[in-house]
């Protein structure tokens, strides 16, 4: 495969071909800093002060897991999720995961647009302009072809959430009880910590995030043995992505809990940055969610009528024409006009709306989890490289956590604990 | 038709109905034939060992798998290594035209009785294949009627497919020229076939196994096989069927054809054949059949057996419920079951068994009344008479009787094989 023309030092080629498996597990992990998942954090750290830490660091080792498996699996098969799920369970199971994808991902999807609408108005423009305006735009750019580029800027507008971190260091937490509340494990048994701690999982480890890992690994062609970089790949970026996630919830526990601001719109979200922005926190909270918020509404649309298509042998891809692709686009406009449209409904509480998609997103991990699992344990697909013993366990502990945080939640609701 | 989702996870049963285990693949052998026959089913026995059922050894498949052999005389089928397995190997796999262009997965795969054997016709990759397999199918049709857009079948001949490589499945010809075979059972399948696939299928079938195929079909199906064929071949086939039911194509037919096949005929059969065209089709005299026991007056149980077995006529009897009696004139002088019959004592006279001045109809009777008459006196066939001759022309079996009072619609409701 590889053609030997060019003669690199050795060092320059490990360092081209590291660039060139990197990405995937950068671009989920900065993901998780997406419009929904900023305001879940914000929302987290100023109701709940460093009380959620703990579940940062849980959520770190679930990703790694979650994500590594999906890694593998595109390796080994060469193949997407969607194709092997539809090959070793058929089509109903098929058919149930992709009903759950696809209302993750629509819940995903409008909660970067709700993230549009709120970044925007902070700035006094109404969202009945800017909002239409960010789906022409990501349409116009992803249809065009010409997304890649804009990507890498983008990507450049998320380094807006570094802010929270040097802001973390001005406003000098007590470290103490952040290293105290990281490792120990709070559990308050009321509906919203649940929901906010089921936002918190589900803006992590999402089911788009395994869809999107995998197909990339499988696009790319990693054989196994450039495998290891790309299970390197995987792990720098959750580390990356959580940190991140972590100094947010630093920064406004520090910053809004400890004055009882409680979290509810992007106005008060964005004081948390004042320490470091004064009077312009509003500016840098505005790039930082706009820019995750457009990125994150290019790849979601794409990734799910990607895996619906492949799930169902479709023809798909934007190098299709839409006669030969009907479905595929139908989906990808679908999602983002729907999108448009309820983020449009005057008076919705877009923060709520962001956070509430996540916990979905949490509530629906488990079914696709069970399937990975599953898929990642058959040697018939996997050969030798199916799950380790102790790679299931940790697998199976984080569906089965995740899966009675969910119950839990119902239970609590159902028994009107508020 | 018959799916292999409709085969897949069912119990197979043996000949004293004992439980063989359930179904989970089907191999087929032979695949440089157009349609490959089924070589075997793999079955998980409810020790959870996995048993091969040979072809031979399979009664039929639907409504319910039941074998010809009970489980003690079953011997294994032992795979030669070249067979397919349909569910594993084909079922849900993505399937790509000649040039690489993804045309969809494999839904379904279409099975049929074709003479003594089932084989694979066709891939169903159609919306109704997905719906059958999500289990609401009539869910899916009412809704697309409801639409005023009736959900297609969309199956693709098997021998379009070329399955050699390992995967993706390779359509031998460009998407865009696939035949499509609409559903049916296997003498619709040879209707609506091209020219030379449906040639090489009807050489495969004797003349009494197209007879028979042609007996289940509706009438346009009849016809449009029957034009098919060359005029020998076809007449040959009609000698086969029953004469009534010949007289029925032949009545469906236009009269310059069905000429044509009456002189290609042999004689004796041909004039049967003639003597019902001339009743209308509602009649007693167009439904009846002039195949049936008829025998001497006046014999013995022991000579009346003999001669039954020597008559040409109880040869073709399909059911032979009763024996009729007639003079030397051919007049009806009686009847005997064939219960009695056989239960009487050989060498004594039979009168007391025989009913000696039975219920009959004239060939102008209505198929309704004749329905009446023969639920009224609890008759299992109808003779039918010359009104002023009383010479006994033919009789009614209950099946042709019933087909009259039974509303069509639910008739197509009862199970249906092949």
């Amino acid at each position: 495969m590889v053609k030997k023309v060019l003669r690199l030092p050795s060092g320059l080629k490990r360092l081209l071909f590291y660039l060139s498996v990197l990405g995937p597990g950068l671009i989920t992990a900065s993901a998780d800093n997406d419009a929904p998942g900023i305001a879940t954090y914000s929302m987290a750290g100023s109701k709940y002060g460093y009380r959620f830490l703990w579940i940062i660091l849980f959520v770190t080792f679930g990703e790694v897991i979650v994500q590594e498996m999906a890694a593998r699996m595109g390796a080994v098969t060469g193949k997407g999720a969607a194709d092997l799920i539809r090959e070793r369970f058929g089509v109903r199971i098929t058919a149930f995961a992709m009903v759950c994808l696809l209302i993750g991902n629509l819940g995903t999807t409008l909660a970067q647009f709700a993230g549009v609408a709120a970044s925007t108005e902070l700035l006094g423009v109404t969202r009945y302009i800017t909002v239409p305006l960010a789906a022409l735009l990501v349409g116009f750019l992803v249809l065009r072809g010409s997304y890649d580029r804009v990507e890498k800027v983008l990507l450049l507008l998320c380094l807006a959430s570094l802010s929270y971190v040097v802001t973390a260091f001005i406003v000098k937490p007590n470290w103490g009880e952040v290293a105290r509340n990281t490792l120990l494990p709070t559990l308050l048994p009321d509906t919203e910590y649940i929901l906010t701690a089921l936002a918190t999982i589900g803006t992590t480890i999402t089911p788009w995030g395994i869809f999107y890992m995998q197909a990339s690994v499988a696009d790319k062609g990693v054989r196994m043995d450039e495998y290891p970089l790309t299970r390197a790949d995987v792990m720098v970026g959750a580390a990356w992505g959580n940190v991140v996630s972590g100094f947010i919830i630093i920064t406004t526990a520090a910053t809004l809990f400890k004055v009882g601001i409680r979290v509810d719109t992007a106005e008060q979200a964005a004081q948390a940055l004042a320490p470091l922005a004064g009077d312009y926190a509003r500016y840098l909270f505005t790039i930082g969610m706009l820019g995750a918020s457009l990125l994150a509404a290019s790849v979601l649309p794409l990734a799910t009528a990607y895996a619906v298509c492949e799930a169902f042998g479709w023809e798909r891809g934007l190098n299709q024409k839409f006669e030969d692709a009907p479905i595929f686009y139908t989906i990808y406009l679908g999602f983002i006009i729907i999108s448009v449209l309820v983020v449009l409904i005057p008076g919705l509480p877009l923060f709520r709306v962001m956070m509430l998609s996540q916990s979905l997103n949490a509530m629906l991990l488990p079914v696709l989890l069970v399937l990975i699992i599953k898929l990642v344990n058959d040697r018939r697909v996997m050969h030798s490289w199916a799950n380790r013993s102790w790679q299931n366990v940790l697998a199976i502990i984080l569906t089965v956590m995740i899966s009675l945080v969910t119950l839990a939640l119902f239970v609590l609701s159902f028994l009107g604990v508020a | 038709m018959l799916y292999v989702s409709q085969i897949q996870g069912r119990q197979a049963w043996d000949a004293w109905s004992q439980p063989v285990g359930y179904c989970v693949d089907i191999l087929v052998s032979s695949l440089e034939e157009p349609f490959p026959p089924i070589a075997a089913l793999v079955v998980r026995t409810p020790e959870g060992q996995q048993d091969f059922i040979p072809a031979s050894e399979i009664s039929f498949l639907y409504p319910a798998i039941v074998l010809t052999v009970p489980l003690e005389q079953h011997v294994a089928y032992q795979p030669t290594g070249d067979e397919l397995w349909l569910v594993d190997r084909i079922l849900d796999r993505q399937i790509v035209d000649t040039d690489g262009r993804r045309v969809v997965r494999v839904n379904d795969l279409q099975l049929a009785r074709v003479g003594t054997r089932y084989c694979l016709t066709g891939v169903d990759v159609g919306t109704l294949g997905l719906l059958r397999r999500l289990g609401i199918e009539r869910l899916g049709r009412g809704i697309g009627k409801l639409l005023g857009k009736p959900v297609k079948t969309r199956v693709i001949p098997w021998e379009d497919v070329a399955p050699l490589q390992d995967e993706p499945l390779r359509l031998k010809v460009s998407r865009d020229r696939i035949v499509q075979l609409p559903p049916a059972d296997i003498a619709a399948i040879l209707s609506s076939l091209d020219q030379h696939t449906s040639e090489a299928l009807l050489q495969s079938l004797s003349n009494a196994e197209l007879a028979d195929a042609l007996e289940e079909s509706p009438s346009d199906v009849q016809i449009a096989i029957l034009t098919q064929m060359e005029p020998e071949r076809a007449a040959d086939v009609l000698e086969e069927m029953g004469p009534d039911e010949a007289a029925d194509v032949l009545a469906d037919l236009p009269d310059e054809t069905s000429a044509q096949l009456l002189e290609l005929m042999e004689d004796d059969d041909a004039a049967e054949v003639r003597s019902l065209l001339a009743y209308p089709e509602d009649s007693a005299g167009g439904i009846m059949t002039t195949e049936f026991a008829h025998a001497p007056i006046g014999l013995t149980a022991q000579e009346l057996l003999d001669y039954l077995r020597h008559s040409e006529d109880a040869q073709e009897d399909e059911a032979m419920y009763y024996v009729y009696l007639v003079d030397a004139d051919h007049r009806l002088r009686g009847v005997i079951s064939l219960r009695d019959l056989v239960m009487a004592p050989p060498d004594v006279d039979l009168s007391p068994w025989i009913t000696s001045d039975p219920v009959s109809v004239f060939p102008l009777t209505k198929q309704e009344d004749v329905a009446y008459l023969m639920a009224k006196y609890d008759l299992l066939a109808m003779p039918v008479v010359e009104p002023e001759t009383e010479e006994l022309l033919g009789i009614v079996t209950v099946d042709d009787a019933l087909d009259a009072v039974l509303p069509t619609a639910w008739k197509k409701r009862l199970p249906r094989f092949f």
